[in-house]
């Protein structure tokens, strides 16, 4: 898949964020599946994106706050993985994707906060041609496209061109689960389990050895 | 007094462009007005055009309660412009605060730790148990919030304190914190325990600090450097 091609799938994808219904398609999960589909490997797309959407579980749009973009992190993660394993090993390209994810990621809200910033001249503009709502308010999608293809265009096209040294340190796929679930567990712990709520989450700790066991 | 379909089709749909135009100086306030004008009667469109220009910011998938409320008083004729603009006000907040707590705090970190443990165990179904839950919940709530503030009108904002939002809400409170040992003991049993502890207790504190995202982020990219320097 070219890196144009893929750039402007994930830049659509985004637009889900906040521009477009917020449906929850741009989660890392979805996507992971989505992007994994698209090459041929739905399982390691699932897994990085279930991966990513640990570690941004906690990410929260609460307000005017603008964290780090979990959705752009998992676009990235999944994208410029498959890129770079054309021409390199497994254990390189899980590396690379993932500081190119965490990478995006802080771009991604940086970027956030100038597309909202651009969207304050589409409203000035809005108030000087009052009958034009409907153009400058939808204008907004393009602003969030552009943020997309800005983001994930030069990082894919970044990852299909890198050759890693096969001496340079590679990432096992058990220490990249471990990273990503360390800080999944902290997460969901950070958001859910409370004096009130800790006899539920000992229940499912319980419940997940039964399953395991039998 | 009925909002009609042919109308409540266009209000459902311009809300889901709700936030497109989002901007630092007057927030939703575009999208609210571009909502509010799809569904307005042809007689109401140059009042609510001089009036709604303003900043406007709510929960995306709460503003259907107010847009239904506020098209019910322009149809109706018995409130001023003035009352409008404080229901808005009002409303606004009250239904950020309950969205936000409902939606992004609680209602989606479950289901997406749901379908995460479920996409590691079982593969697609994860990610297609996610979509379909979630779109259940958010739909609902956009539908059902529009014919709700269009028949409530002023009183729409005690639906804050009924069962769809406080019942929800403890379930899936409940549900996080079951799925949340759950993925302890899924993870325990299948990786490096040792180093697993040790880099969750570092994260919780992290984030008990309250430690921003992007520097927690940063924290990650240097672990995962020196990890792999270290050679474990």
């Amino acid at each position: 898949m070219s890196t144009i091609l893929l750039s402007v799938i994930g830049a659509v994808i985004l637009l889900d964020k906040y521009a477009f219904g917020e449906f929850g398609i741009s989660q890392p999960l979805v996507t992971g599946a989505i992007i994994g589909a698209l090459f041929g490997d739905v399982k390691m797309g699932i897994f990085l994106g279930a991966m990513l959407q640990l570690i941004f579980l906690g990410g929260l749009p609460i307000g005017r706050d603008i964290p780090p973009d979990g959705q752009v992190a998992g676009i990235m993660c999944s994208g410029a993985f498959f890129l770079l394993r054309i021409t390199n090993t497994s254990g390189h390209a899980l590396l690379i994707a993932l500081l190119f994810a965490l990478l995006a990621a802080v771009i991604g809200g940086t970027l956030d906060i100038f597309t909202r910033h651009y969207n304050n001249k589409l409203f000035h503009m809005f108030l000087v041609r009052e009958n034009q709502l409907s153009m400058y308010h939808l204008l907004g999608l393009v602003t969030a496209f552009i943020r997309g293809l800005c983001i994930f265009l030069p990082l894919f096209a970044l990852a299909s061109i890198i050759m890693v040294p096969v001496q340079f340190p590679r990432m096992s796929q058990d220490l990249f689960a471990i990273i990503c679930m360390s800080m999944g567990l902290a997460n969901a712990v950070y958001l859910f389990v409370k004096r009130s709520t800790a006899v539920y989450a000992i229940i499912g700790g319980l419940c997940g050895l039964v399953l395991i066991v039998f | 007094m009925r909002l009609g379909f042919d109308r409540f089709l266009k209000i459902l749909f311009s809300s889901f462009f709700i936030q497109t135009s989002w901007s630092f100086s007057n927030l939703q306030g575009m999208g609210f007005l571009f909502n509010l004008m799809s569904g307005a009667k042809k007689n109401k469109r140059s009042k609510i055009m001089d009036t709604h220009k303003g900043f406007f910011n709510t929960h995306p998938y709460m503003s259907s309660y107010i847009i239904g409320a506020v098209e019910r008083a322009y149809d109706d004729e018995q409130s001023s412009t003035e009352e409008i603009q404080k229901f808005i006000n009002i409303a606004q907040t009250s239904f950020a605060s309950a969205g936000d707590l409902l939606f992004w705090e609680i209602l989606r970190p479950a289901l997406l730790l749901i379908g995460t443990i479920l996409a590691l165990k079982f593969g697609v179904i994860g990610p297609l148990i996610f979509i379909a839950v979630y779109t259940v919940f958010h739909l609902y709530h956009r539908i059902q919030g529009i014919y709700d503030g269009y028949n409530m009108k002023w009183d729409v904002i005690y639906i804050i304190r009924s069962k769809r939002f406080t019942t929800t809400q403890h379930v899936f409170e409940l549900l996080g914190a079951f799925c949340s040992g759950l993925l302890f003991s899924v993870i325990s049993l299948e990786l490096n325990y040792l180093l697993i502890i040790p880099l969750s207790i570092l994260f919780i504190l992290l984030l008990l600090n309250k430690v921003p995202i992007v520097v927690i982020t940063f924290v990650l990219i240097l672990l995962i450097i020196t990890i792999i320097w270290v050679g474990i």
